[in-house]
């Protein structure tokens, strides 16, 4: 047995099915030309596995025997030589578009990072890292805390004072720039003339230490306030990003429902792109359903990936207390048309079964046998008549003995 | 495993010859060029022809040993899950290693049945 066998033989079979179907193809009424492009791609196709030397291949030494297959040769002369650099450009294909998505959802997420836990922000208010800021701040959603909570210009001061009395407790020198900041904030929202057109243009550093400043008193103060507001504002940052009202609203609730830092959170999609707030949604859903469901035991990942966007809808009202009761029968329901939602469903088996073919696949033997025998851990059987993959090399053989133990 | 229309065995269309095969008849099919039962035939033909020529041109023989890591024995097919496996070909003392095999096995007697 070798590799160089292969060829022929194959080469043999082909033939003969050709010529065995030729009648099929008349009876069928399709034209002999069908059958001819249907024995010139099924060599092409073999040549490409590149598992042997085949006859109809112009390789330096083709066995002798080429039959039928000087009609084909000349049309087959092309693929193989193109073959090989068709296949490295579909790797980087692969590779690229695997990447791409990775990379953009690393960027997206990037931003967001900062948000559920503004305390973090808090804690860097160095002068260097203000202007970098401006990425996060501009949000048109946090322009607006300025107004609600402060419509009138004399309760400012008090706040900004307090907030950088906090920030001086808490971060002493460090936050000097801070501090100096909201200073600065202060004065231009001393100025007389409408709050409220005044508040939206308000300075960033104006905005900088009041999200900075991590006090819940401050906060709470706030809270109602910045949900008004929010009403007012969030119709128009929409429209540019193209967003159904409806859905923003869904998904910003869910995001409220279940972040820490309610308020903050429900500001930023406004002015995240969709793609953004779905990608940042996903993240958040996630981590949260396998805090919930103890690793995500409980849900097939299909499931979780697939539903996620009926999650976030369904998540507005009721808030997060729902993911591992009700929420998981519905979508179930839901996504259930191709599954029984039985134990036998469950993605492990699938997954073993994927993994055990994916893993032979380049290494397979296909046999008859004729013995398989056992005396305790020892096997032994005689194989026959058998077609062997390894190494990416075909071989064929007429019998074959194995002993293995097991 | 075997068709009904005949008595060979169809695990052969997964090997390569028989997957290579299977995708021209696709792209036969998708160009509307034939139906999809005479592709039907085309492999049923290709079923008895592989066998045939198996048996009756091929006259090389192979031992292999490993250690078993899986084996499987359902319907009168065997499946043997082989690590390690050291392939000795016989026409050359030519040996092939793999870190695993599968082999997928079925009976002979019933293609002698027939």
């Amino acid at each position: 047995m070798s590799n160089t066998a292969v060829g022929t033989v194959y080469d043999t079979i082909i033939s003969e099915v050709i010529n065995a179907v030729r009648v099929d193809f008349e009876e069928n009424g399709a034209d002999d030309s069908a059958l001819e492009d249907l024995k010139k791609t099924w060599q092409h196709k073999l040549s490409q596995m590149k598992v042997a030397q085949f006859p109809w291949d112009p390789k330096p030494e083709p066995p002798a025997q080429a039959t039928a297959v000087p009609a084909s040769a000349p049309t087959t002369t092309a693929p193989p030589v193109a073959a090989p650099p068709h296949a490295p450009a579909a790797t980087t294909a692969y590779t690229q578009s695997t990447l791409t998505p990775q990379s953009s959802a690393q960027s997206l997420s990037l931003p967001a990072t900062p948000h559920p836990n503004p305390n973090a922000v808090a804690v860097k208010p160095e002068p260097g890292f203000a202007p970098v800021e401006p990425g996060i701040k501009q949000e048109p959603g946090l322009a607006p805390v300025h107004p609600s909570y402060n419509p009138a210009s004399g309760a400012r001061p008090t706040a900004a004072q307090r907030a950088a009395l906090a920030l001086e407790n808490q971060y002493g020198q460090r936050a000097a720039a801070s501090i100096n900041a909201i200073h600065s904030g202060m004065a231009s929202q001393m100025n007389p003339g409408n709050p409220l057109v005044q508040a939206q243009q308000v300075p960033r550093q104006g905005q900088v230490p009041q999200h900075m400043n991590p006090q819940q008193q401050y906060r709470q103060g706030v809270a109602a306030a910045i949900q008004q507001q929010m009403q007012q504002q969030m119709p128009r940052p929409r429209p540019p990003n193209g967003l159904p009202t409806a859905q923003l609203d869904g998904s910003t609730d869910a995001v409220e429902c279940m972040s820490t830092q309610p308020l903050l959170n429900s500001n930023q999609p406004a002015v995240m792109s969709r793609a953004q707030i779905d990608e940042h949604l996903h993240a958040q859903l996630a981590a949260r359903a396998k805090q919930m469901e103890g690793g995500g035991l409980m849900l097939p990942l299909k499931k979780a990936a697939k539903s996620h966007g009926t999650v976030t809808k369904r998540q507005s009202p009721d808030g997060p207390g729902r993911f591992d009761g009700l929420d998981d029968e519905i979508k179930s329901e839901e996504d259930d048309e191709d599954a029984i939602n039985s134990d036998l469903d469950d993605p492990d088996e699938g997954g073993e079964e994927d993994e055990d073919d994916d893993e032979s696949l380049g290494h397979m033997m296909l046999c008859m046998y004729d013995k398989v025998q056992r005396v305790k851990n020892k096997w032994k059987c005689i194989l026959k008549d058998g077609v062997l993959t390894v190494n990416g090399k075909e071989y064929v053989f007429h019998k074959a003995t194995g002993e293995y133990e097991w | 495993m075997a068709s009904s229309a005949t008595n060979y065995y169809d695990l052969y269309r997964h090997g390569s010859l028989g997957v290579a095969l299977t995708d021209a008849l696709d792209e036969l099919i998708g160009d509307e060029r034939i139906d999809p039962q005479l592709a039907m035939k085309v492999l049923t033909q290709f079923d008895r022809v592989i066998a045939e020529t198996l048996q009756e041109k091929v006259k090389a023989r192979l031992t292999f040993k490993g250690s078993l890591d899986t084996y499987r024995f359902c319907d009168e097919v065997w499946t043997f899950l082989i690590r390690n496996v050291t392939f000795k070909l016989d026409n050359g003392s030519q040996t092939v290693q793999a870190d695993k095999v599968k082999i997928v096995s079925c009976s002979s007697k019933k293609t002698e049945e027939k």
